[in-house]
């Protein structure tokens, strides 16, 4: 369905450098965009599904960035999928939903009859073609992505209520205290060009509205004109909630993987869900151990074509090898993130790991963590260029680029 | 993209501009105003090296010389002091962010009539090896003999007296040496007490053989160069020794104080050396008045509110705002911090830009770096945090917070 005139304008929300500190250490190298997951930029999963709805006019990343962060990956992208992909920076926080109003006139350029908006940090199969259809069906000014989690975990996001016939949105509270609702905001959404004049409303509203605030001793901080302007709307609590139960909004649900991306740890395991997912959409991706000239190869694993990993290590399951890696005889690598230029010499061991740019792992060492994702110590990072001396043992640590080891360490951070 | 250039680009208020790499020769050199003895053009080399990790998280913001220590870039102090005794030209062995060190040079060489060039390698070469490097521009036909300092050493830079010991005793060359209580951390300088002879090194010893120790200031004579490869070499272990078993290395005792300040903990002792080092001499630089305790500097761009007590051990940077009722011990608070009202400072440093709330309480080794805001009413006991966090929660024990 749809005509040739319904075009549908993208926009996937980036983020900013100093707004999440939780992606250290690797932030402190790269925007957390760029970071890649199963072999791609985390940025390039949310834009290849928009890759799959039909009449995809134009991408725009929102971010707080500075423009010569993306210059590289935006144009590049472009040419490879053959849509324009453009980077828009904010020049002030907007609000997540005061952004979207920001670059209005430029999203609406191509008149598009649909918007899909879009976090970069959520991992998941992002269903848009399906949405998208639903959508149409539905009517409504916005349709939500939601997904099922367990009830202890699910006040840690936007519980949302809805009606299991119309699938109309009921009742929408961000992290809530008590129980409301197991299904949770996914943080993508799609809608019609109506969402712009209900942002409008909500800042005029204020406009008119005199607001007396208690100010903590940081936002005393800010100058005076920082103070929460007007123009500053949420989606969550200013859109979604207070139209909840007005037959405007709607919500589709999926049975696939979501998880957020905050932390590295989570970066770990979201790269072994999208490798997981390469198996059914793109199984090209996936190396395999074919032919005697091949290192073994278990589960599933990326391995970029200019890296060369020597044919006696084993590798995987759940490891991604970036560019120009070199993988040395003998060397044993489940669950890690192996990224560009870096050397692991030989019979060396890696689990639950990511190991920065130009790092260099000793021979017979060892660079392990328990594996457990959501923990502060629970996946190993190694930042840019560390080097891990022969026969040494790295344990549930986190080191900060630069550094060298040559004796052991465990449950550390090394700065 | 060089490394932390991200969330430096992002955040940082100190280190905008990242120009591509290239070795800059500045201005040409004023001609130094101690025209007596000095037509020789002496020249010194500074050995900046690396990443000084162990200064973070302050060096996540700035370069480790940038890093300022009683309210001026730590890499000043040695250049002023070089400058004094008349050398023309610095040359700083450096390995990491060229660009940065490069911009706030240019500022600085105008300011010192003094020319400053930097010698980058491009794989570590070790504490020798820089000298090769920079060998064109340490020797000239003048065969003036040069100095080598490491730039995380602070102290009273007796360098016209080096000078003197060095004609005395005529040999190749001559280091600096300090005495310590605890050597057997350190390399042991052993030496023939009365010429300053140098016999041997030995490093971390198990046994008392000394108590003097490299304080990392060397003047020496061009032919050194001739026995260091352009290769990672270490001065200490392959250099020296060759020499002292030809009988021409000679060691001075530093007179007055000496500090590596690489580390927090030792950075903090090396402000109280130093400030004592400027009560000694009587500097008017020195604040004073009924709320000043002990040694305490505090730039004159600063404000301290009514009711304060500060210091011993104190230095202010400019532009902070020390707001009512504080007390601030053992301290430094860097550029544009602000401390409110009633808050509690001691044995900490506090980052560029940073805020302490009100009430809160900060001691024990806490490091703060640059854009960090601790909430009101907060105790942190030997907090570590990087750059760009707000601390809404009290650090009980020492952690570092990323």
């Amino acid at each position: 369905m749809g005509t040739s005139e319904e075009r549908v304008v993208a926009v996937i929300m980036v983020g900013g450098p100093t707004k999440g500190t939780r992606f250290r250490p690797l932030s402190l190298n790269i925007p957390k965009p760029l970071f890649p997951l199963a072999g791609q930029p985390m940025v390039h999963h949310p834009i290849s599904a928009c890759k799959t709805i039909p009449n995809l006019a134009q991408i725009y990343l929102v971010g707080f960035y500075e423009e010569r962060e993306f210059a590289l990956y935006v144009s590049s992208i472009s040419n490879e999928l053959r849509v324009p992909v453009r980077y828009l920076r904010e020049d002030k926080p907007h609000g997540s939903a005061g952004g979207l109003y920001n670059f209005r006139d430029l999203i609406m350029e191509d008149n598009p009859s649909h918007i899909v908006l879009l976090n970069c940090d959520v991992c998941c199969s992002f269903p848009l073609p399906g949405m998208l259809e639903a959508h149409r069906r539905y009517g409504g000014m916005g349709t939500i992505l939601v997904i099922k989690v367990s009830p202890e975990s699910a006040n840690q996001f936007g519980e949302l209520v809805a009606d299991p016939v119309t699938n109309e949105l009921l009742h929408y509270t961000e992290k809530p205290e008590t129980f409301v609702s197991d299904r949770i905001n996914c943080g993508a959404y799609i809608f019609t060009p109506d969402i712009f004049t209900a942002i409008q409303g909500v800042s005029s509203q204020r406009k008119d509205r005199a607001t007396l605030r208690r100010l903590s001793s940081f936002e005393a901080l800010q100058p005076p004109n920082r103070s929460p302007p007007s123009d500053f709307v949420r989606l969550d609590q200013d859109i979604l909630s207070p139209l909840a139960g007005k037959k405007q909004l709607y919500v589709y649900e999926t049975m696939d993987f979501w998880e957020q991306i905050k932390t590295p740890g989570m970066s770990l395991k979201c790269s072994a869900l999208y490798l997981a997912q390469f198996r059914f959409t793109s199984p090209h991706l996936l190396a395999s151990s074919d032919g005697r000239k091949n290192a073994t190869i278990c589960g599933d694993v990326y391995i970029h074509p200019s890296a060369k990993v020597h044919p006696t290590a084993k590798i995987g399951p759940n490891v991604s090898i970036s560019a120009n890696a070199r993988i040395g005889a003998g060397v044993r690598l489940i669950s890690c993130i192996i990224l560009d230029d870096v050397e692991i010499k030989e019979n060396a061991v890696v689990i639950h790991a990511i190991v920065g740019w130009k790092s260099s792992i000793g021979r017979w060492s060892r660079v392990q963590a328990a594996g457990d994702y959501n923990a502060k110590l629970g996946v190993t990072i190694l930042g840019e260029s560390v080097t891990v001396e022969d026969e040494v043992v790295v344990i549930n640590s986190i080191i900060l680029p630069n550094k060298t080891l040559n004796v052991s360490v465990q449950e550390e951070i090394i700065l | 993209m060089t490394a932390l250039a991200v969330e430096a680009s992002g955040g940082s208020r100190i280190f905008k501009s990242w120009e591509p790499t290239k070795i800059w020769e500045g201005a040409r050199a004023l001609t130094g105003d101690k025209g007596d003895h000095l037509s020789l053009k002496m020249k010194a080399l500074i050995l900046v090296g690396g990443f000084g990790t162990r200064l973070r998280p302050l060096t996540l913001s700035v370069p480790k010389p940038l890093v300022e220590f009683a309210n001026k870039p730590m890499i000043l102090h040695q250049i002023e002091a070089l400058k004094a005794i008349g050398v023309t030209e610095v040359v700083l062995a450096i390995n990491y962010q060229p660009e940065v060190m490069l911009n706030f040079l240019k500022e600085f060489e105008t300011k010192l009539g003094i020319k400053i060039t930097c010698s980058q390698e491009t794989e570590p070469l070790g504490t020798a090896g820089p000298l090769a490097l920079a060998r064109d521009n340490l020797v000239d036909d003048s065969g003036e003999p040069f100095f080598v300092l490491n730039s995380d050493v602070i102290s009273e830079y007796p360098l016209q007296e080096m000078i003197d010991f060095h004609k005395s005793h005529g040999g190749e060359a001559s280091i600096l040496v300090t005495k310590v209580d605890e050597p057997s951390k350190y390399g042991v300088v052993v030496m023939e007490e009365s010429t300053g002879q140098v016999e041997r090194f030995v490093e971390k010893p198990k046994v008392f053989v000394g108590n003097k120790i490299n304080a990392g200031i060397y003047l020496l004579n061009p032919s050194v160069l001739d026995r260091i490869e352009l290769r990672p070499t270490s001065i200490e272990k392959e250099v020296f020794p060759n020499i002292a078993a030809e009988k021409k290395l000679y060691a001075m005792v530093l007179p007055g104080f000496w500090m590596d300040i690489g580390q927090p903990r030792d950075y903090i002792t090396g402000l109280r050396l130093y400030l004592d080092s400027l009560k000694k001499k009587s500097s008017p630089k020195l604040a004073f008045g009924p709320h000043i305790i002990g040694n305490v500097l505090v730039d004159e761009s600063a404000k301290i509110g009514e009711g304060c007590l500060i210091g011993p051990d104190v230095a202010i940077g400019s532009g902070c705002i020390v707001e009512s009722g504080v007390r601030l011990s053992r301290c430094t608070i860097m550029r544009g911090v602000r401390v409110k009202k009633h808050a509690c400072i001691s044995s900490s440093i506090i980052g560029w830009h940073s805020t302490v709330g009100q009430w809160a309480r900060v001691e024990n080794m806490t490091i703060l770096g640059e854009d960090v805001h601790v909430c009101d009413e907060i105790y942190s006991n030997g907090g570590v945090v990087l750059p760009h966090k707000e601390i809404k929660s009290s650090i009980l024990n020492p952690e570092i917070v990323m």
